[in-house]
């Protein structure tokens, strides 16, 4: 245990148990080491290491030890910090093998860009004593939109004629946003239903984990458009519309009228064509949605000709 | 626009080396042709290296290498009969390259929309490129040069050569 770091926490947050004050870090190189108790010192200011951070997926908790959970001493701030982990590695899309890399300069540089931008995650960058490009990222407080989606008790009909509207409104600021970091030829990478954030109170949507990167030649932001649609065919849906659970969502003979050009181009038993079980979708919305289907002879090139389609669909659907 | 103008698209891929010796072929043997080979360079993405140093290096790398590539699809034209007159290279520079700036660069946008502008700019009235035969779901994400040529091409004939 450091002297400095019982000190420093004690004068600080005079409730931290001494006994679990830890060692002070100036280098965040070994990460693995780095745990509750511990201090980080990083521009001149100190962050207490509360815990790391945890991505449920599949059900299971997935410790992320390179993203600490902090409390920064100074000014008494939940701050999460982001450590430097290279990490390569195949993410497998719909029986596609694509490279995928972590970069923190990329998500540093995109902070930077969207600083202000409510649309994002907010935070500043630092270098620690040996050069690491840290994230010091503000804690977004708020919920995960699929689950806010998901814990809706209500039946399709009416969620899509109630609440959807509202969704879609804010989904199109999203989608724009997106657009945003394009336009400055950035991506975001990594544009999955958990890194679309609502915020408590405001109920802003907020992008969150700007970190990965991938090399797409002729279609650079390729990925983030099959995103973006994967997150609407969800909120049209309210959930993942499957083979395997269509019936259940709209019945047995709107079920049986599903075809292969029915299905996701890229996740086979995902159902595209919402609107052959929800009779009430307007045509314009599920024209977009079939976009992303096995039958589609068209893609979309850029958020611009998402946006061009998707942004009349919401007088269509009723105003939020 | 000058059919005999023909702009053969190379991106040093087996494919693209197809589409020279077609050209080659069609071409090689009759007069008047002139044959121009442009290279729209992509290069490595920054992000993907730990810092400047490593990513110039592969960037210089990767320029030696289209370039010595360039060089083989140039025998392989005048192998076929064109003189070395007859056949000219491009190498279009990315704007965003480290290495050096030029006046006319690549914005990174598109490949295919860059060699059309050449095209245009140029008045080739024919276009070549191989083409690699992806699926749909495949184009979808990562896009086809050939396809967008296709859609896209005003004013000229394509040759794709699969």
């Amino acid at each position: 245990m450091s002297e400095e770091v019982r000190n420093l926490v004690h004068k600080h947050m005079p409730d931290f148990p001494a006994s679990r004050c830890g060692r002070l870090f100036t280098d965040t190189t070994p990460f693995m080491d780095i745990s509750y108790g511990d201090v980080i010192v990083l521009g001149g200011l100190h962050y207490l290491v509360l815990r790391d951070e945890q991505e449920r997926r599949f059900g299971m908790e997935d410790p992320k030890f390179w993203v600490k959970r902090c409390h920064q001493l100074e000014t008494g701030e939940r701050k999460i910090l982001k450590l430097v982990f290279y990490e390569n590695f195949p993410m497998n899309i719909g029986g596609f093998k694509i490279q995928c890399y972590r970069s923190p300069h990329k998500e540093a540089r995109i902070l930077n860009l969207v600083k202000g931008d409510e649309r994002f995650m907010q935070g500043i960058s630092a270098k620690d004593a040996a050069g690491n490009v840290v994230r010091v990222l503000d804690v977004v407080l708020g919920k995960r939109l699929d689950s806010v989606v998901e814990e809706l008790e209500l039946d399709h009909r009416t969620y899509f004629h109630e609440v959807f509207p509202g969704i879609l409104a804010k989904y199109l600021e999203a989608v724009e946003a997106i657009g945003f970091l394009h336009a400055n030829w950035e991506k975001h990478g990594d544009i999955r239903r958990d890194h679309l954030w609502v915020e408590y109170g405001t109920g802003r949507y907020r992008w969150i984990d700007f970190d990965y990167t991938f090399e797409f030649q002729e279609n650079p932001f390729g990925l983030d458009l099959f995103g973006l649609g994967n997150i609407l065919l969800f909120l049209v849906g309210k959930g993942s519309v499957t083979l395997q659970n269509a019936a259940d969502e709209a019945g047995i003979e709107a079920a049986a009228r599903i075809t292969p050009a029915d299905l996701s181009l890229i996740i086979g038993n995902r159902v595209v064509n919402l609107g052959k079980l929800f009779s009430y979708l307007p045509e314009e919305l599920n024209r977009v949605l079939l976009h992303f289907s096995a039958g589609a002879e068209v893609f979309y090139d850029s958020v611009d000709e998402l946006m061009a389609d998707l942004g009349p669909c919401l007088d269509l659907v009723g105003k939020p | 626009m000058d059919w005999n103008k023909v702009l053969v698209a190379f991106d040093a891929s087996e494919n693209s080396f197809r589409a020279v010796e077609y050209a080659g072929e069609m071409t090689g043997r009759s007069k008047g042709f002139y044959l121009e080979l442009v290279y729209v360079e992509r290069l490595p993405d920054r992000d993907m290296y730990p810092d400047d140093a490593a990513w110039k290096a592969r960037c210089r790398e990767h320029e030696a290498e289209v370039r010595a590539a360039l060089a083989r699809a140039r025998g392989v034209l005048t192998a076929r009969g064109l003189d070395a007159g007859s056949v000219g290279e491009r190498y279009e520079v990315s704007c965003r390259s480290p290495l050096r700036q030029e006046q006319s660069c690549s914005l990174g946008t598109s490949i295919a929309h860059e060699i059309l502008r050449i095209q245009q700019e140029g008045g080739f009235g024919t276009v070549v490129i191989g083409r690699r035969g992806v699926s749909k779901a495949e184009e979808f994400l990562f896009g086809s040069v050939s396809n967008k040529i296709i859609h896209a091409a005003k004013g000229c004939t394509v040759w794709v050569v699969s």
